[in-house]
């Protein structure tokens, strides 16, 4: 195992560290390491059991170069719970019993006896291979009792190396790139074998955001999800307290947080096309210690995770709204409730929205923080839904109508004169205005600028009116519907963001 | 190396897992503390009657919920007796979690990965354990053997495919459909599924 672990680190230390070395990762083995013999002291041992075991003679041969370098091996234990390496092919323990019994030698020889060694080896890799379907890799892989993948992949590397020579163990088995790290520079990087990749198509281009609990503490849940038993991961853990996130999974990869295939039928109607793909190609997950049914939230739980997932939006493009950043059980509820009841999905929004410097004020006024955001609808203006991707729960739309005052006005408030970009959402249809009109006032009720846009285009995301410097105080933005008749203004919501 | 062997104890059959330095598929994934770890089911309370003649099940949902914290998998064991299979899953702690028992007519899929998973049989009975869990909070299995092929009458495979936030899922790959039964027993606690033999 010494040697084992000294290939290894060697290997590690080569891929990670390249010296001096235009090529980000060399071949560490042909640069490092001694070239194989091509005969060994057992080589007719090596044929021998090769041909009673119906196992390629070079295979037992290489897997003995690895192990021990050809050497008879009375090894001790090193590590509690792995046992002692005995032999040419450092058998161990269980593994060791069992070669010996299908080989039909005393475990007692299979220790000390060559022969009876290479014998119970050849035995044991033809067994595993029979449940590998005869692949002999995957096979010597199970025998190496390695469990980390990583070390699975070093580890035939160096026995394909031993078996046909440096330049093959290159090209078959690539030395893996650089670890890169977490995607989330404060998260702490604990990479989960859990995962694949996500669809080269447009169902695996990332566009929604998970929220999960973990139904337990911090961590029980990271470790689990590293774990390889386990077959699930998330990309993020959030900790009680907020004041540690784990990584498990980058974002680019698929992490298996969900089982559910979409039905936009459960998610206001938003992105149809994607009904029956299935959920994880197109999602980041981010599990919260705690459990759904929990009474309440620790507010710094929820400003670590809102700060993380506004970073992780604005990297990736995603949308800040009701229909990207969801539950899970909202898009599993046959089964999942998380992340309950009493996870505060307005207010997460708004620390959301916070953290990436921006104020949405919606036309319905639960879905505003009343703090910087503050809307009015007149009575005129119907509240409705039925086109889908508006911001919050809905929309207000009215009639053209030459000389009406009655306009929908959203407010927002700031802190201090600063310049502010002002973005419009509304739902498209056939209906709606071609020129429909956002006047914009400050705080000191001056007209600051007037935008006119198409509402018969563009639905369902943020169109921008225009970049004005604003002062301190409740700035509005007001949507009139003061125009020649036959068409309808839509007003859904405003955002004001940095320029 | 993990073997899978039978004991019979009378008519029960344990589960005996023992994990090594090498092992099939599955078990190679096992946490790396190796060593001789035995998951020994206590015998069924109500060891099955020779003939049980009365056998009134359901083919139906069964939905039994409960909260609280997570319940502990920590054993399950199979039998097969006159007339039916048993399926024993036993919990750490003072009481059994809720379930949900049905076949299902959607797809069985792995709740991470959402992968279809199938099974031997020609039915699959998905048994749904909640709150509950097969690891702890090392992050380690509780139950070793997640996935066993007992080969029984009507009971052919079983698979753990879930075992996440809380939920633990196992799918039984079943002959054909058969009429169940859920049982909750004590000390320790047990969930006891039966699954007919007969249609």
């Amino acid at each position: 195992m010494r040697a084992r672990i000294a290939v290894l680190g060697l290997l590690a230390a080569a891929c990670r560290a390249p010296p001096q070395q235009p090529d980000p990762c060399p071949d560490p083995i042909s640069a490092r390491l001694t070239a194989v013999p091509s005969s060994s002291p057992y080589d007719s041992l090596f044929v021998a059991a090769g041909v009673a075991f119906g196992v390629p003679a070079d295979l037992l041969k290489a897997i003995g170069w690895v192990e021990t370098r050809w050497q008879m091996v009375s090894g001790t234990e090193e590590f509690p719970g792995r046992p002692a390496a005995f032999g040419v092919m450092a058998l161990r323990g269980a593994a060791l019993e069992r070669g010996a019994a299908l080989a039909g030698v005393s475990p007692e020889a299979a220790r000390s006896d060559p022969r009876a060694n290479i014998r119970a080896a050849a035995a044991l890799l033809a067994e595993l291979a029979a449940r590998t379907r005869g692949d002999w890799t995957a096979a010597a892989a199970e025998l190496s009792g390695i469990d980390l993948p990583a070390g699975r992949a070093a580890y035939l590397r160096e026995v394909n190396r031993a078996r046909q020579g440096p330049a093959a163990a290159a090209a078959v088995e690539p030395c893996p790139p650089p670890d890169p790290g977490p995607d989330y520079a404060t998260a702490i990087w604990r990479p989960s074998p859990n995962l694949n990749q996500r669809p080269a198509d447009a169902t695996g281009v990332l566009h929604a955001v998970i929220i999960h609990t973990c139904e337990g503490n911090y961590a029980g849940c990271w470790s689990w999800l590293v774990n390889p038993v386990s077959e699930v991961s998330a990309h993020y853990v959030v900790d009680e307290d907020g004041s540690e996130i784990s990584q498990l999974v980058h974002e680019p990869d698929r992490a298996w947080h969900i089982a559910a295939f979409y039905d936009c039928t459960l998610n206001k109607d938003h992105e149809c096309w994607l009904d029956g793909v299935q959920s994880n190609h197109f999602t980041v997950g981010i599990e919260h210690a705690g459990f759904a049914s929990q009474g309440s939230f620790p507010a710094t739980q929820l400003d670590a995770s809102a700060t993380l997932v506004c970073d992780l939006t604005r990297d990736r493009g995603i949308p800040r709204d009701w229909q990207h950043i969801v539950a899970h059980g909202q898009l599993q509820p046959e089964n999942r409730v998380d992340p309950g009841p009493n996870w505060p999905w307005i207010g997460y929004l708004h620390r959301i929205q916070a953290a990436c410097g921006e104020i949405v004020v919606d036309d319905s006024a639960r879905y505003n923080d009343p703090g910087v955001a503050a809307v009015r609808v007149p009575g005129d203006w119907a509240a409705t839904s039925p086109t889908p991707d508006y911001y919050g729960g809905g929309y207000s739309w009215a009639s053209t109508l030459p000389g009406a005052t009655d306009s929908a006005v959203f407010s927002f408030r700031l802190d201090q004169p600063v310049p502010r970009t002002v973005e419009a959402r509304w739902t498209s249809g056939s209906n709606r205005s071609a020129r429909a009109t956002y006047v914009i006032i400050d705080a000191m009720a001056n007209t600051l600028g007037v935008a006119t846009v198409d509402q018969t285009n563009g639905g369902g995301s943020w169109q921008p009116l225009g970049t004005w410097t604003f002062p301190a105080g409740w700035n509005r933005v007001a949507l009139v519907r003061d125009a020649a008749t036959g068409v309808i203004v839509v007003a859904d919501a405003i955002r004001v963001r940095a320029p | 190396m993990t073997s899978l062997k039978r004991r019979r104890t009378g008519l029960a059959c344990t589960l005996v897992i023992a994990l090594g330095a090498c092992g099939q598929e599955r078990s190679q994934r096992a946490p790396r503390d190796s060593g001789r770890v035995e998951i020994a089911a206590t015998p069924v309370a109500a060891t099955p009657p020779a003939q049980d003649t009365a056998f009134t099940g359901t083919t139906a949902v069964t939905d039994k919920r409960r909260a609280g914290p997570p319940a502990l998998l920590r054993a399950v064991s199979f039998v097969s007796s006159s007339g039916y299979d048993r399926i024993v899953f036993e919990f750490a702690g003072d009481s059994v979690p809720g379930y949900h028992v049905e076949y299902p007519t959607r797809p069985v899929v792995r709740c991470g990965s959402g992968d279809p998973v199938t099974v031997a049989g020609q039915a699959r009975l998905l048994v749904r354990l909640a709150p509950a869990r097969a690891h702890d909070d090392g992050g380690n299995v509780s139950i070793a053997e997640r996935e066993s092929a007992p080969g029984l009458p009507a009971v052919k495979e079983m698979k753990l495919v879930c075992d996440f936030e809380g939920q633990v899922e196992w799918v039984l790959g079943v002959a054909a459909m058969r009429p169940y039964r859920v049982v909750e027993a004590d000390g320790p606690p047990r969930l006891v599924l039966d699954v007919s033999h007969a249609p």
